[in-house]
Order: C-alpha cells, then structure tokens, then sequence
C-alpha cells in the first residue's frame, strides 16, 4: 500500500514538475507581448480626441515632450494625449510587439536605421501630403523619402564626429585633431600619441562593430558593406585585413585598451564610460548625444569629424523622424500635429535641442542665443562634418543577427580567440546568405 | 468531480433520471467553481503552449504572418546552428556547477540554523531575508557592481596586493560569477532543507547517541538517508531553474564576453525579441523543454538508488 502510494505521489510530482518546466519556458517568451494591448486606442467621442504618441530618448528629451504635448493640448483642447517614452533598446523591442498588434500609437518616433523596415511591412501611413514650405529643406525632404513618398518628417540636423578630451591631450603636449582627418593621419596621431600618454591611458578605442568598418570601407571609395536593402553584401577583404590588423599592432602597442577593460566599458554611464572616466582620450560622438558626455566631464570635450578618405567620411543628415501608423484612426489629427510639432514656435522652445539642431531654420535661429556649451557641441559636429559627409548607412533589414554576430567574432579577435581571417570567413559567410535570402524573395 | 462520480455510482444501477441529472448539476457546480482557474490555465498556458509548438514550424518575423516552413527551423538548430551548441555548452556547465554547489551550500546552512539556540529564528530571518529580492534585478546589478573591473572584489583585493581580473568582463571568470551568483541565492532551497531536517525524528539521533554514533556517523546514517526525499526534490526544481537561468545573464554579462555567458534562455529571448524570429525561437523553446523533460526522467530513474522513503519501510527502490 505504502510502495503504492509513494510511486502515486512520484508521478504527481513528475507531472507537475514538467507541467512548471513549460509555464517557466512560455512566460519567458511570451512575457512582453502582452504589454502593448491597451495603446493606441484613439478614444472618438465628439470632437474629443487621444492621441498616443511614442519616442525613444534620455530623461531631458521626455520632460520637454511632454511639455511641448500640454502647449498643444492648451491650443487645441479636443486633443489629449497618451505618451509613451523609454530607453532606445525597450523602444525598439516594442514596437514590433505592437506592429504585430496593429497596435502601433498614432504618432511615433522612427530611425533612419529602422524606417525601411516598417514602410516595408506597410506600418506607416504616407504624409507626403502635409504641407513642409518653409519649414524644412526642400532638398532635406527630398532625401527623406523612401520609393518617392515621405513616411516621416525629419526633426533634426544629426551627424557622426568624435570626441577628445582637450583638457588632458594638451596637458600631455598631444596636438588636437584637425578637421578633415585622414584615417592614415588618424592612425599615425594614435601611435604618436601614445608616446606622450602615461600608462592606463589609451589614445583611442578599439574597433569592433561593423559600422566602424563600414566608414572606412566607404571611406575608402568601395560600396557600403549592404546595399540594395541587403541584396547586394560587399565585405571588402583587402580592406578587412588592413584595417584590422592595424588594430591588433595597436593592441600590443597598447594604443588601445585592452580587450578586458573595454567589453567593461559603458558609455554615458560617469565610472564606465571610456572617456568621461579618464581612460580613453576619444570615442564617436553624434550631435544628438555628445552633450551627454559634455555633461559628465563640462568643459573638456572638443570634437572633430570623422576620419576621411578618398570619398569623404562619416554623415550628416536627419536620422530622427515623426511617423504616422497606418492604423491609426486619427490620421487627420495626427498629421495637424506632426506638422506643429516642427513649426510650432512655442513648442520649438519647450523641445529645445533635445533631438538635435531643429531641422526648422526659423526655430533654431530663436533657440541659438540661449545655446548651451553642451548643445554648441552638437552644432560643431554636423558644421565640421556636413562638408565630407558620406550616406548616413544603416543595417538592412533582417541583417540585425549579422550585426550582433559581427560584433562577437571580432570581439573573439580582440580577446586572442581567433584570427582576424577565421573572423572575415564566418561574417562573410553570414552576409552572403542574409543576401541571398533577400534577393530570392 | 471524482466525489460526484463515486456517490452518482455507490447510487446503484438502478439510478433514476433524476438522480443523474443531480449528479452533473453537482459537477457544473465544481467546473464552476475551478472556472476561474481552468479558463486561466485554458488560454493564458495552453493556448500559448499549442501556439508556440505551430510557430515552431513557422517563420515569423512578428511584422509579417507567420509562414510554414516544416521541419526548417528544428533541422537549422541542430545542423547549422553553431551558437545553438555553444549556449547549450554554456548551460551545461552552469546546471552542473551550480546545481550541485547550491545544494551543498544551502545544507550547510539549514544544518547550521537547525539548532536550538536563543535567537535562533532571528538569524533564520536574516540569513532568509537577501532571499525576499531573490532573483531580481536589483541583485543582478549588485553584483554586476561587485564584480566589475573597480568592483568592489577588487578592491579588497587591492588591500592585499593583489591586482585582480575584470571578473565579469573576463571570459574565463565571467561563467563563474554567474555560478556564485546563483548559490548565493540559496533562500528558498534552504528553507526547504531546513523543514526536512525538523522532520527527521529527534528519537533516531538519541538511540544513535547510546550506540555510540559520533556526529559523522549520525549525518551519513541519519541526516542523509532521511533527508534524501527533499534533497531529490530540491535537486529536480534546482535542475529545472537553472536551465532556465536568464535574468543575470541577461542583465550582468548580455550574455558575453564572446558568448561565455550565453545562456540558452538569453539565446533564445535574442531570437524571439532582438531578432525577431519567432518560428525559430518558439521551436528552441521546445528543444528546451525536450531536454529538461528528458533529464527529469533521468533524474526519477536515477533516485530509485538513492532516495530513501520511510513509507517504503527503510529500503531504497
């Protein structure tokens, strides 16, 4: 009897301990998607109307939309809104949660990395009919446009550049950087600054993420490593071996940290961060988010524009948009809104340089006077990089595994694992499959 | 319903019409009552289950509908798939590093706090409570805090002159702090330990005392034996929770340096929410569960030599 009942109890617990195992695995994957259910519900009643709108940014970017928000609230007292606004990662995690809802917010932020995608898809409603004279560049807009139609309206002046510390490079007699840098005059200025540099000081960081060595490629006169929406994928071999070899001399030279200290590093954050903690005396740098960094560490930054080559070197444009879901069901509104939020002058004043230099000349004309030394910043890089600047190249769609994968195995170079050959083959390899997948749909 | 059924049968054969009738308004009544329970498990756990296991022969990118692909997905992992190998290495290593020590360690301290002594539940209480924030974040970002290159470890080695490694960023140290990070959560397993050791009647260690058992004895011929049940009970729970590990992972290491912290949960959660290819990650999920299923059987097989129950009259099955 006893055998009987303990072997009952046996199979209970067997039961109900797979039983547990699949709940913990199903919460696992499916935790996030219940999250979005409840926005973008645009509320119609009368003339009253909710509008959800969602972005991505740092603390300072969410005060002042939320601001800007209760000015139109105040102008137009039938519109209410539902904001939404986190951290870049949690955005982009989301947001595809909700596409695949049809539960995308009336009005949201969008990134010339992303944009592709969701018009891809048919998640964005086309404004090419709202009415942009005199606001922004004709020439801007233009370039805004994916397949002849606009399905954001950029917010801001955005470029890439990099950062030094001024402070510490001439208290160890290290010459600034000048604008229009080579990458041969850049390399050379690391090798001779390290000389000067004392031990535990590095001149510039390692190099391990693909859009690095997408500069230099394109730099260099060859196409983007992905073109084409990812059906044409150009790894330049030649290129590849150079400009990573070059970094593994630096790592023995100690030009730059070593592998350890860097996969420590966190940017923005005052301890971790390469620069701000005295450790490295560069790192890339865009208009939106050197005041960070001019914030942790004020009065030492300066900045310079990317390295360049034969066909120039980094970009300058508008990678900030405000998009329309084409679910929406307050498309009228929405669009009245996303029009103000770029003319409106009050609003201009309330959102401030917390996107970038206004992309309306009018608003940023009124803020300049005001301009802090942290947003003077922001300008110096799009002016110093505007006039070399190459395409603003973002990963194709479907490619983000490629990224996350190049990073790793250059990362298992930069910690001795593999040889930067064995390192082109596997991305290589990656790539030209991604390609061929996206040609043969 | 099996209290309805029995009394509905011992009616007789001769039952009438009416007392049938009774009988399943009896069973609506209890159906009604589990309802909430039932409709919950119903479409918040199966459903999500049965949904899962179509999407794991799918493609899925969440912006477009899924597509059938067959068998792809299943035939990727376990052919192409060399990270699918790597994360698995990964957990491996940590279930069997981590499964054991936690074990240990948490005995150790039930033993220690299983005596009587003034104050004693005081020190349950504190030793119980880092157990409350358990698995959290917060913790994850302590010892993310502690471990770092200037971490907290390093400095106090610093006192003693010793330059020590960037523990979290090193991949030969990183895996290993994600294990001590995970015995040292060892609340609720002690908890569990300590009600089995209250159990074990005071009567046995007594008569083991006159015959002479010194206390080494007493914990390999007494403790241990009786306590075999709870052990195996916290080693299959233990077994399963690690294989599910994520949170440090995830918010300690992101699953590097170069993978050596990749676990098979955070893999998966990169495909499904940072990839977004769902067919995949869904059919993942399945092997997942395929192997902890199949390593729980292995765990039931294998107690029959060494789980001892009392109700069995003192022999090991």
């Amino acid at each position: 009897m006893g055998k009987r009942k303990s072997q009952g109890a046996v199979l209970t617990l067997l039961a109900s301990v797979l039983l547990l195992a699949a709940c913990g695995g199903n919460s696992e994957s499916g935790g996030d998607g219940q999250s979005g259910t409840d926005t973008g519900k645009g509320t119609d009643s009368g003339g009253a109307k909710t509008l959800g709108m969602m972005w991505w940014g740092p603390d300072a970017r969410h005060e002042a939309t939320k601001k800007a928000l209760e000015i139109y609230t105040q102008q137009h007292s039938n519109v209410k809104f539902k904001p939404e606004f986190m951290a870049w990662d949690a955005y982009w995690q989301k947001l595809p949660t909700l596409a695949a809802s049809k539960s995308i917010p009336d009005v949201l932020q969008m990134d010339a990395a992303y944009i592709q995608e969701y018009v891809t898809r048919g998640q964005l409603e086309d404004l090419s009919d709202i009415d942009l004279n005199g606001i922004v560049d004709p020439n801007v807009v233009e370039n805004s446009k994916i397949g002849g139609k606009l399905y954001g309206i950029p917010l801001s002046q955005n470029a890439q550049g990099i950062a030094f510390n001024k402070e510490e490079l001439a208290q160890y007699g290290i010459p600034l950087p000048k604008q229009n840098w080579t990458y041969d005059e850049f390399f050379q200025w690391a090798r001779d600054a390290r000389a000067k540099l004392p031990e535990g000081k590095y001149p510039i960081g390692d190099s391990t993420t693909w859009d690095g060595f997408n500069f230099y490629q394109t730099s260099m006169g060859k196409s983007p490593v992905m073109a084409d929406g990812g059906k044409t994928f150009n790894l330049d071999k030649d290129l590849f071996m150079k400009f990573y070899n070059t970094y593994e001399d630096f790592r023995k030279a100690k030009i730059v940290p070593p592998a350890e200290k860097a996969a420590a590093f966190l940017e923005n954050d005052p301890k971790a961060d390469p620069m701000a903690s005295g450790v490295v005396m560069t790192r890339g740098a865009t208009t939106g988010s050197v005041s960070a960094l001019e914030q942790l560490m004020p009065g030492k930054v300066g900045v310079v524009n990317m390295p360049i080559g034969p066909s120039g070197g980094g970009w300058a444009q508008s990678t900030i948009f405000l998009s329309v879901s084409a679910n929406s069901k307050n498309k009228d509104e929405a669009k009245k809104f996303v029009r103000w939020f770029v003319s409106d002058k009050d609003a201009g004043e309330a959102l401030g340089l917390t996107r970038g230099i206004p992309i309306n000349p009018d608003i940023y004309k009124a803020l300049e006077p005001s301009m802090q030394p942290q947003d003077k910043l922001g300008k110096e890089i799009y002016d110093l990089s505007v006039e070399k600047a190459l395409p603003f190249y973002s990963a194709a769609a479907g490619y983000s595994e490629w990224v996350d994968t190049y990073k790793k195995e250059m990362d298992a170079v930069t910690f001795g694992q593999q040889s930067i050959e064995d390192a082109y083959a596997k991305i290589d390899k990656m790539g030209k499959e991604l390609a061929a997948k996206a040609g043969g749909k | 319903m099996g209290i309805a059924a029995e009394r509905a049968a011992a009616a007789g054969r001769g039952a009438s019409a009416r007392r049938r009738k009774a009988a399943g308004d009896a069973n609506l009544a209890g159906y009604l009552f589990i309802s909430p329970w039932l409709i919950g498990f119903l479409l918040l756990t199966l459903w999500p289950i049965a949904q899962s296991f179509y999407l794991s022969f799918t493609e899925y990118s969440l912006l477009s509908d899924p597509a059938w692909t067959g068998t792809d997905n299943y035939a990727k992992i376990f052919a192409e798939d060399a990270t699918f190998a790597k994360s698995l290495s990964v957990t491996f290593l940590f279930v069997l590093f981590s499964v054991p020590l936690k074990l240990f360690f948490s005995l150790l301290v039930a033993m220690a706090l299983n005596r009587n002594m003034r104050g004693m539940n005081l020190y349950r209480t504190a030793v119980y409570f880092p157990s409350l924030i358990g698995g959290s974040i917060a913790v994850a970002a302590l010892w993310r805090n502690m471990f770092g290159l200037d971490g907290y470890v390093n400095q106090v080695l610093a006192w003693f002159g010793i330059q020590g490694v960037g523990w979290i960023s090193n991949p030969d140290t990183s895996l290993g702090t994600l294990i001590l990070l995970n015995t040292w959560q060892f609340g609720s397993t002690m908890v569990i330990f300590l009600a089995g050791l209250k159990q074990i009647p005071q009567e046995l260690y007594e008569s083991a005392a006159v015959d002479g058992a010194g206390s080494v004895r007493k914990f390999v011929r007494i403790t241990l034996p009786m306590l075999s049940p709870v052990m195996f009970f916290n080693l299959v729970l233990g077994v399963i929770g690690s294989f599910q590990t994520f949170t440090s992972a995830f918010i300690i290491t992101k699953g590097g340096p170069v993978n050596s912290t990749y676990m098979y949960a955070m893999f998966l959660y990169e495909k499904a929410f940072k990839h977004y290819q769902m067919g995949y990650a869904s059919a993942l999920a399945w092997v997942l569960l395929v192997i902890v299923a199949l390593l729980t059987v292995v765990n039931f097989a294998a107690s029959r030599y060494w789980v001892f129950y009392e109700s069995d009259g003192g022999k090991t099955r």
